[in-house]
């Protein structure tokens, strides 16, 4: 199928609004079609610290969108990507699907169990594949040297997102970003959790973490850190600035969003098309470096 | 609160009159919560938890031995259970298929309802209920969406509200925080 709900989430149409842009640009120039549905929640991935079934019930209501237009889930966030999986797993249940459905019937809404979600990196992965983008690269990007960063939800859990790349090992980004030609590292931290979703409890804990893999990439030759969810992006930017300004640091390590970087590798505009100067951290360093090659 | 609180650290022996036994079958009785009654205390949750290496005192392991006790005060009033950053590397790895992620979020459900969550998770929830986003109108997104020419987001939280006050949480209230 080449025709998906697109499913922003919260923060990427909010706060990160150039890993939309060029999302929405790849899938574009690939052929698949997205589909806005105006109608679509926060996957309640957050409400479930305070009530598990209010953060299945919103994930549900989101399922039933997607479904009443017979349509699969295309999502940008890894952690609505995980909410809006595990809950699949659990609707699969029947009983557990008519209980929920008591509840939706409320709101106008009911669940059959026919929705499939997928983050745009694993649509990339799995549909796209890795020999057509290397046969579409029009820029040279082999000068660069990125540090791949997965996003924990985008493979975890397994139960419910395993099947394509191992959670301990995973490849399937590495092999996104050799498509495009650039040079993916290999570093001691890369499974390394950014903390996103402590951070509205303290931000102490997630500077901490950040700066663990930023010190792991200082001592690297790397451009930037390439990452697939909208939150690792905001810790590994905005915190980054934070905790330079904070703490009287000196990082500046770019962090861009893997369609920006396949954006780039198929010759789209980098301001127009992918949102390049939008990022906390400049990204002018990467772009020169292209320009060059 | 910005930095995370050191309490779980005990200066005194604890002493077992004070658990309650029903505990820990309180906390399994959920579905979610169930395998913790094969737990036998290995560690491997605690050795992959990247909080736990950034804060040692966060410790899953000491917070399953504590509700295996019944230390039920102790642990449903701990800042610890909210500092989990969901990874689900314990759970991915726990060679009891323990799904400590899952566990944490019963017992903060648990705590909340006793009045223990912190209000950034209140405030958030009220907010998906205004917009059903967890992010206020700002005028500064709207008209960046405008200037890139995005289609605009239609902010409704009715549908959502009605779902977040079936499963009861529209009323709980935070906790008081420290200064």
């Amino acid at each position: 199928m080449n025709k998906y709900a697109l499913f922003l989430g919260c923060t990427t149409p909010t706060q990160v609004l150039q890993y939309e842009l060029a999302s929405r640009w790849v899938c574009k120039y690939f052929g698949i079609e997205l589909v806005d549905i105006e109608d679509f929640v926060c996957c309640g991935i957050n409400q479930v610290n305070l009530s598990i079934e209010a953060g299945f019930l919103m994930a549900a209501m989101n399922l039933a969108y997607a479904e009443s237009k017979e349509l699969d889930v295309l999502t940008l966030c890894a952690a609505c990507t995980g909410a809006l999986a595990e809950a699949i797993e659990r609707l699969k249940d029947e009983a557990t699907r008519d209980k929920v459905n008591e509840k939706l019937q409320d709101v106008g809404l009911g669940y059959k169990g026919k929705v499939k979600v997928r983050h745009i990196s694993r649509v990339l992965y799995e549909d796209v594949g890795i020999e057509r983008i290397k046969k579409e690269v029009k820029k040279d990007l082999s000068n660069l040297r990125v540090a791949p960063h997965y996003g924990c939800h985008y493979l975890k859990p397994k139960s419910a997102l395993g099947g394509f790349d191992e959670p301990d090992n995973p490849k399937s980004l590495h092999q996104l970003i050799s498509a495009t030609g650039a040079h993916p590292i290999e570093y001691e931290t890369l499974n390394l959790c950014c903390g996103g979703k402590v951070f509205p409890i303290s931000k102490d804990l997630v500077h901490s973490l950040v700066q663990k893999k930023l010190d792991n990439l200082m001592s690297k030759e790397v451009d930037a850190i390439v990452l697939q969810c909208q939150t690792c992006y905001l810790m590994y930017s905005d915190r980054q600035k934070e905790i330079n300004e904070e703490y009287d640091k000196q990082y500046n390590l770019p962090v861009i969003l893997y369609p920006q970087l396949l954006g780039l590798a198929l010759g789209a505009n980098g301001i127009k098309d992918l949102g390049f100067n939008l990022h906390t951290i400049s990204t002018d360093k990467i772009l020169t470096k292209i320009t060059l090659s | 609160m910005s930095k995370p609180e050191r309490t779980l650290e005990f200066k005194e022996p604890v002493s077992g009159a004070e658990f309650d036994r029903n505990f820990r079958s309180e906390v399994t009785a959920h579905p979610d919560a169930r395998e913790l009654n094969v737990c036998f205390s290995c560690g491997t949750c605690s050795a992959g938890c990247p909080i736990h290496e950034v804060f040692p005192e966060y410790n899953p392991k000491k917070l399953a031995k504590m509700v295996g006790l019944g230390m039920k005060k102790q642990v449903l009033s701990s800042p610890y259970i909210w500092y989990c950053t969901t990874c689900h590397n314990c759970e991915q790895r726990c060679p009891q298929n323990v799904k400590f992620f899952n566990v944490l979020n019963v017992l903060k459900n648990m705590a909340a309802k006793e009045g223990y969550a912190p209000p950034a998770w209140i405030e958030q929830t009220k907010q998906v209920m205004k917009t059903g986003l967890v992010f206020p109108t700002e005028e500064g997104w709207v008209k960046k969406r405008e200037e890139l020419m995005l289609p605009s987001l239609k902010l409704k939280g009715k549908a959502v509200k009605k779902i977040i006050e079936l499963a009861g949480i529209a009323e709980i209230k935070p906790r008081t925080e420290p200064e």
